[in-house]
């Protein structure tokens, strides 16, 4: 198992490094001058001087192989560069906001497993009722309404009946724990609620899988309660696919973060995205890519570990 | 005209497609009905919508809906029902394009490198898992990033992000088709590559095709507004969902919540139809792809 582990652990860093090289492609081979792009964009009156003084400043007179060469060292001393707007290390930037959006994903994951799986299941269950039905158009609705208007329609519900409006500061779970999740919950639902609909899919049909099997016939023959047959027998089994899902979804969060912290006015990696994108400040969304990209792979990671763990077929070698 | 290609008629008459969908798929249906409806409404917004879209009327600022204004008026006093028919049509619009240039893109690719196949088709399904590996919100704003604002980057943004997504699935069931004997038979009768690929190859993938472009077509709605409710997207005045949600609807929205109200739904509805009919095509289609 360790040597499992290890093998996986290490097969991260090849991924990394492609992923590195990608972005720095990708973001660098801009058609036209990123200054140039910089400045008109930021409505500046840009002279010959002023662009020339500019590019010594980003680093970007090197040649472009010297870039990318900085980079990836840079990378190894997880030193991500400066940004180019605030001229504040990248990791820096990062690491201020991550425990917000950390937080929040882990909220908005929690709501979306607490919605998920009972419905689901639920929905499995009394398959061909009124029960399922409405659980389906819930969760066809959940990916169809945009969490952002969501959050717009929270924000309207709360300050017309608890005159709450989005605070301006972000206060920190360790000082104060309570103003902090009255802070984060009404995000985290209209986030979590979108990102239960793939979920409760995936566990009413791998729960309606399971029912067919040979052995929940067996338990119902034996005259064990629905209950326990739903409970321990069924649902055991077919969470697995589940926990992929869900873990696959957290590391798809940041993308629903960055629309729903832009409503509720929070200082999190998703707005960080935003800005960087409208000053086109290049090393700061390289950096902010490499993390999404990160959080993808190590998410991935811990899904096989977990695979591995929950289901004793799955050999590792 | 020396190549003389002979189309023999099918021997069966086609089954009446659209009554057995009907019948056998009434959401999706009902779904297609709604979608068809609300293009039609865009198409005619010049003549449905009751005011100019961008007619500004400080008069009228922050009117309640009623019976001069049936959806109510926004900050700047402009017609919030007109704006959200002209809307459809950016909707429509930018959905629809992206969806099928990216779908289109990805398809391309996806047959072309199952059928060579070797190292090419290796770097690029190592790119395209690379690629897969970011939300497509992230993938389009980087591109937006690269690009720069306005409907047609905006187009290309989306539809570049989707491409990685819709390679993966056409290659798929390309590499299926790949060592079919009938192929095999095109090959020995002297057929070029292209013209294997073109002629045999693509007609297998329609399905899959069709398939993901209408789960695109709900996926780009969403980000359209996802994107101009950021400010990369549509820019104002253009009238757009999501830029009608930004701004001044979350300012305003206890004073004026039917700005922010009616945009969101028309959101959520045209993309639940999407949904709604891409699952029944889905369904009927490519029971395989059903996750």
């Amino acid at each position: 198992m360790t040597r499992y582990i290890a093998k996986r652990f290490l097969l991260m860093f090849p991924t990394l490094v492609a992923v590195a090289v990608l972005i720095f492609v990708l973001v660098r081979v801009v058609p036209g001058d990123i200054v140039e792009l910089r400045l008109v964009s930021g409505g500046m009156f840009v002279t010959k001087e002023v662009v020339e003084k500019e590019r010594i400043r980003l680093g970007l007179n090197k040649p472009i192989w010297q870039q990318f060469v900085d980079w990836m060292v840079g990378m190894v001393r997880l030193d991500l560069g400066t940004s180019m707007w605030t001229g504040a290390p990248v990791s820096q930037e990062i690491a201020i906001r991550l425990q917000l959006s950390l937080q929040l994903a882990f909220m908005a994951t929690l709501i979306a497993v607490v919605l998920a799986v009972p419905l689901g299941a639920l929905a499995a269950i009394r398959r061909g009722t009124w029960i399922d039905y409405a659980v389906q158009v819930f969760s066809v609705a959940g990916l169809a309404v945009p969490s952002f208007w969501l959050g717009i329609l929270l924000i309207l519900f709360l300050l017309t009946y608890f005159q709450w409006l989005p605070p301006l500061t972000f206060t920190s779970l360790w000082k104060d724990p309570r103003a902090n999740l009255l802070q984060l919950i009404w995000p985290a639902l209209a986030v979590g609620y979108r990102y239960s609909a793939v979920a409760t899919r995936m566990t009413r049909s791998a729960l309606l899988e399971v029912l067919r099997e040979d052995y929940i016939r067996t338990a119902w023959s034996k005259g064990l309660a629905e209950r326990v047959i739903v409970r321990r027998h069924a649902l055991r089994n077919a969470l697995l696919p589940v926990v992929a899902v869900i873990g696959l979804e957290f590391a798809f969060l940041i993308g629903g973060l960055v629309v729903t912290e832009q409503v509720f006015n929070l200082n999190g990696i998703g707005k960080l995205f935003v800005e960087a994108i409208s000053r086109r400040d290049y090393t700061l969304i390289q950096g902010l890519m490499l993390l999404v990209a990160f959080a993808y792979v190590a998410v991935n990671l811990v899904i096989d570990l977990l695979y591995a763990w929950l289901d004793p077929r799955i050999t590792y070698g | 005209m020396a190549a003389s290609i002979t189309i023999t008629p099918r021997a069966q008459p086609r089954p009446r497609w659209l009554g057995w969908f009907i019948r056998r798929y009434p959401l999706g249906a009902v779904a297609g009905l709604a979608i068809l409806t609300m293009g039609i409404a865009a198409a005619s917004a010049t003549w449905l919508a009751p005011y100019d879209p961008l007619a500004i009327d400080f008069l009228a600022m922050f009117s309640r809906p009623g019976p001069g204004h049936w959806l109510g008026t926004d900050a700047f006093g402009r017609d919030v029902l007109s704006r959200m028919i002209f809307g459809a049509q950016t909707a429509l619009l930018v959905g629809f394009f992206a969806s099928l240039a990216g779908a289109t893109l990805g398809g391309v690719i996806g047959v072309v490198s199952a059928y060579f196949g070797s190292t090419g088709d290796l770097v690029i399904q190592r790119l395209a898992d690379i690629l897969i590996s970011f939300p497509l919100i992230i993938l389009a704003m980087a591109i937006v990033a690269i690009l720069g604002t306005g409907t047609v980057n905006l187009i290309a943004a989306i539809a570049l992000s989707f491409v990685p997504r819709a390679e993966i699935i056409v290659r798929a069931s390309a590499l299926g088709i790949r060592q079919t004997p009938y192929l095999e038979a095109a090959r020995a009768l002297g057929a070029g590559h292209w013209r294997i690929i073109f002629r045999h190859m693509v007609p297998n993938v329609v399905a899959p095709y069709l398939v993901i472009l209408t789960a695109f077509l709900g996926q780009a709605i969403l980000l359209e507004a996802s994107l101009s409710f950021l400010g990369l997207g549509v820019a104002e005045p253009t009238p757009a969902w999501g830029l009608m949600l930004s701004g001044a609807a979350v300012d305003f929205v206890q004073r004026a919540p039917w700005m922010a109200i009616f945009p969101g739904l028309a959101i959520s509805f045209m993309v639940l139809a999407f949904n709604m009919l891409g699952d029944a095509l889905r369904d009927a289609l490519d029971p395989k792809l059903r996750t």
